[in-house]
């Protein structure tokens, strides 16, 4: 195929910055070329971070990589989800660990049963986004760990802010869901046909 | 070029021995030790490269507190100062007068003289220092002195290979990495007073190869292995993240590369962590191989005082030399 990218000859971090340029442009699947494997490993990286589906393909002239972006990546693979899954995407944003303000008792409590609900709803969330006191959900709760463990097997993206993580020195904790940044959970918000925010 | 490319060229260079030099090109030491007379022996080492943060002030600073890493890692005193300097006609002269000031305020900070230098033309700017100091040989720390049961204790965050390549990209301010800038124009002259007293077995910087590179080099002096508790290696904030997003220096690769073959890691340590372990850094901290009766008030000295993000990060272990293995927390 064509290289929309030629990233030989560059160094770190101007083929990640390139790709980046690419898939903040709007435009669909890419692919952009590099000529070692810290650009290859950088790139990947970067894509898998940003929720893209990356493939590489390896030649004698260097790595080609082929990047789909994280809405045409989801929308290929809902397709191939039977009819149980809504073509509607909803997703979930939960800035902290309890609902409402009020005593936290009962907000924690709510919060749990918020997300237990999820779990038997047929509008299954297609993501769930966790930031600031959120991620405590991830890490610290059992309880609200395995309602998101069974979201994740019913096929919804769990994911984590990583700054938020790191803030409360839970990145180590993670039980459930995947470690995000701003860039991604900005670019997951923006494309959800539903954005429900607790 | 890695350091394994570098380990090749220089194996094949020949050495030299005296009853006085008492440093080897062959053993990856530090800096180069010449015994001056009974008790003292001169130490000297040179290290430059080019800016990695935008203030030249600051960037003088950090080149010559790396510089005189090498000199602390061998538990040396610095004396003197030379400054390597490389500068583009097309820039101020400002600038190169704010970075020299930066380098100037360091060596004095370390009680230590800036006696001349040498400039060149060149396209790219690069500064850094030849630096001279002196050790007693009795109390000289090399890499080669590390025991079995010894902890490893890592004196300054990693993360400085990753945040510069992401402040170079425009994903992270020099605002949001100023805890690895502070951490980068920290002397490694305290850190070097507690090890001092503590007589700890061995001692290195963490530099370019990283905290695994270097980690792997003083396992295969020692004849011994190393365990790295991944959890345990203190990163900067935004470290992770910057990683995640693909800002992990081309320098990873080469260091990844010169020690796989002997290193085996735990399953289920995230990827990106295990990179920022072989992330390359400038003006690290100091790993000291501490013996178990030490440790205690080595970390409460260091953490109390110059380095509050010490900690013990793996262990000496009896198996083959360099062998290194991660896993994610101690037993």
């Amino acid at each position: 195929m064509d290289i929309d990218i030629d990233a030989r000859g560059l160094k770190c971090p101007e083929p990640v910055m390139k790709a980046r340029e690419a898939l903040s442009g709007g435009g669909g699947t890419f692919s952009i070329m590099v000529d070692n494997e810290a650009a290859r490993d950088n790139v990947t990286r970067f894509a898998d971070t940003s929720g893209c589906k990356v493939e590489v393909e390896s030649s004698d002239v260097g790595f080609m990589l082929r990047i789909t972006p994280p809405l045409e990546a989801g929308e290929t693979a809902r397709s191939t989800v039977a009819d149980a899954v809504a073509r509607i995407s909803t997703v979930v944003f939960i800035g902290g660990d309890e609902i409402g303000r009020g005593e936290r008792e009962l907000g924690t409590t709510l919060m749990k049963a918020f997300l237990y609900s999820c779990t038997e709803s047929e509008d299954m969330p297609a993501a769930v986004v966790l930031m600031n006191t959120g991620v405590r959900l991830a890490t610290e709760n059992d309880e609200a760990i395995s309602h998101l463990k069974k979201l994740e097997e019913l096929g919804t993206e769990v994911v984590a802010c990583g700054t938020c993580l790191d803030y409360y020195g839970l990145k180590e904790q993670l039980k459930v869901g995947r470690v995000s940044n701003m860039f991604e959970i900005q670019s997951i918000l923006s494309s959800a046909d539903r954005l429900v925010s607790l | 070029m890695g350091p394994g490319d570098l380990q090749r060229i220089i194996s094949r260079l020949p050495e030299d021995t005296s009853p006085e030099l008492l440093s080897s090109i062959h053993n990856g030491e530090d800096a180069g030790v010449f015994l001056l007379q009974e008790g003292l022996a001169l130490v000297q080492t040179v290290d430059f490269f080019p800016p990695i943060v935008d203030d030249p002030y600051t960037f003088g600073q950090i080149a010559a507190a790396n510089a005189m890493s090498d000199i602390y890692a061998m538990g040396a005193k610095p004396l003197t100062a030379l400054n390597i300097v490389a500068f583009p006609c097309a820039i101020g002269t400002d600038v190169l007068e704010n970075i020299l000031l930066g380098g100037h305020s360091k060596v004095r900070e370390a009680g230590a003289f800036m006696v001349g230098g040498h400039t060149i033309e060149d396209e790219e700017p690069k500064y850094g220092l030849a630096v001279t100091g002196v050790v007693n040989p009795s109390e000289m720390k090399t890499i080669s002195g590390a025991r079995r049961g010894d902890f490893l204790v890592l004196t300054k965050a990693i993360g400085t290979g990753v945040l510069t390549t992401a402040l170079k990209g425009g994903l992270v301010t020099g605002e949001q990495i100023s805890e690895a800038v502070q951490s980068m124009c920290l002397l490694n002259r305290e850190a070097a007073e507690v090890f001092a007293r503590h007589a700890v077995s061995a001692c290195t910087d963490v530099t370019g190869f990283g905290l695994i590179g270097h980690l792997y080099e003083m396992a295969r002096a020692s004849s011994a292995g190393a365990e790295v508790w991944a959890a345990e290696v203190p990163l900067f904030q935004k470290t992770l993240e910057m990683a995640s997003m693909g800002m992990i220096p081309e320098g990873e690769s080469r260091n990844r590369e010169y020690v796989r073959d002997s290193e085996a890691v735990a399953d289920g340590i995230d990827e990106i962590l295990i990179g920022c372990l072989y992330d390359p850094q400038t003006s690290g901290g100091l790993l000291a191989a501490v013996p178990p009766d030490a440790l205690d008030p080595v970390l409460k000295e260091l953490k109390s005082g110059p380095c509050p993000r010490a900690s013990a990060v793996g262990v000496v272990t009896g198996e083959a030399p360099g062998t290194i293995r991660i896993k994610s927390k101690g037993v």
